[in-house]
């Protein structure tokens, strides 16, 4: 075995620690969503089915994992395509205006009580009620300027898109 | 010993003085309306995040001003100077604009809750109005009665479903809330044939059987390019034609036979059955 080979085999080696390391933080990010729980006990007219329930479980926390990643590091990049319509266009707006300022928003999402309210008779758009459990800061460089943990109510609506549902609608509202 | 006695409460009366100017200057309001302009009493920077914006404001003359057009978004802002944060909701405006989805674009006549009508209620700034608006949902088509039903909104939602008329033509399915309102077109089409009839005539190179003009239980003429099928059975076996409607009929030319059962069907709706050979 010469020493081309070994060297070959080494960056063979260090290539696959790449990935697995890559795999595995994915993973991680995946695993770091907050809990999502969905009841479907009003919905109507259309039945939630049972891979939709979980696909609206699925989705939703991905798009909020998405969103604080956006407002975190102001990068409307991260929104990917998690949302969608008038969700999208507040929160890019949002980021936008963060970009500007300087100020950053800090979300730590404590999970999610889901209750489907409306689902289309053609499955198109899904309302939802949540009840998430949120800390939200407000950061100036890297200084907490401002903080506030609470229970907040959102008003949602999802929409179906190719391959996920998509935030289309996210209105925080004092109370059910 | 009375001098000392004192000091604490004096201390204590100091700080209470502080806290209340200090609580009293920190007029965060609780609730605001979308768009319009918030002034607080402020002698720190003041941040502001929430749906849509995020700042940092710079006090003039002892208050900042959030002006309206960064307030446009309803939901719940987060407003700190750095040592106090507050939540202040901003509250959607009146209903001023409808988003209505109407499905399915084209359905069969006289069809029992086959239209499905969703309208989001919105104010002027995207904002869905979560208080309870009655919406009202038109179906009309011409020459049929007007199918009208007034739902009131929950959560910013308000939905029907609906009979199709009875007459086949463009129906105008209309959203309504005050005086601003949304039409869709719903293609309202000849459900299913019904009572399906042919005769039978002899024709120089076989039987010509046509049938009368086509139409669904509700008197309606089926579209043209319907399928129908004629079918034969003789002692030579059994032939099949499918012919299109056309102008409301459908016909076809099927081999000579002297006996024969001829029999139509379009779609899942059999026909009348002709015995050919001498009895009809």
């Amino acid at each position: 075995m010469n020493t081309r080979t070994i060297l070959t085999r080494i960056g063979l080696l260090f290539a696959v620690a790449v990935i697995a390391a890559l795999v595995a933080g994915t993973t991680l990010a995946a695993d770091n969503a907050a809990p999502v729980q969905l009841s479907i006990g009003n919905a109507g007219p259309r039945e939630v089915e049972e891979t939709t329930q979980k696909a609206i479980a699925r989705d939703y926390g991905r798009a909020w994992q998405s969103m604080a990643t956006a407002l975190a590091n102001s990068d409307p990049a991260a929104l990917g395509d998690d949302w969608t319509g008038i969700a999208r266009d507040k929160l890019r707006a949002q980021v936008e205006s963060q970009q500007r300022s300087g100020v950053r928003t800090r979300i730590v999402d404590r999970g999610h009580r889901l209750q489907a309210m409306f689902y289309s008779a053609e499955g198109s758009a899904l309302q939802l009620r949540d009840t998430a459990q949120i800390e939200t800061q407000i950061l100036d460089g890297d200084d907490i300027v401002g903080s506030d943990t609470a229970t907040v109510n959102y008003v949602v609506v999802m929409t179906p898109s190719a391959d996920r549902w998509q935030v289309r609608i996210l209105q925080a509202v004092p109370s059910f | 010993m009375m001098t000392n006695a004192k000091h604490p409460a004096l201390v204590g009366i100091i700080c209470l003085l502080f806290l209340s100017t200090a609580h009293a200057q920190w007029n965060v309001p609780e609730r605001t309306q979308a768009g319009q302009d918030v002034t607080i009493r402020a002698s720190l920077d003041v941040y502001v995040v929430g749906p849509g914006f995020a700042a940092k404001l710079k006090p003039e003359n002892g208050s900042v001003t959030i002006k309206g057009d960064q307030l446009r978004n309803a939901g719940r802002y987060l407003v700190s100077n750095g040592q106090n944060s507050a939540v202040m909701w901003v509250e959607p405006s009146e209903p001023a604009k409808l988003n209505f989805l109407a499905q399915p674009s084209r359905v069969p006549a006289a069809r029992p809750g086959v239209i499905s009508g969703t309208a989001f209620v919105f104010d002027n700034n995207e904002n869905l109005v979560l208080s309870s608006t009655p919406v009202k949902f038109d179906l009309r088509v011409e020459g049929a009665p007007t199918i009208s039903r007034t739902v009131d909104s929950r959560d910013g939602v308000a939905w029907i479903r609906s009979d199709s008329s009875r007459r086949e033509g463009n129906a105008e399915f209309t959203a309504a809330v005050g005086g601003i309102g949304v039409k869709r077109i719903v293609r309202q089409v000849a459900a299913e044939p019904c009572n399906l009839s042919m005769r039978a005539r002899p024709e120089k190179k076989g039987i010509l059987v046509e049938t009368a003009p086509v139409r669904d239980c509700s008197g309606n003429a089926v579209p043209d390019g319907t399928i129908v099928t004629f079918t034969q059975l003789d002692s030579k076996g059994k032939t099949t034609v499918d012919a299109r409607v056309k102008k409301g009929v459908a016909a076809a030319l099927l081999p000579p036979a002297d006996s024969a059962t001829i029999s139509v069907a379009s779609g899942v709706v059999m026909g009348n059955e002709i015995r050919w050979g001498g009895r009809q």
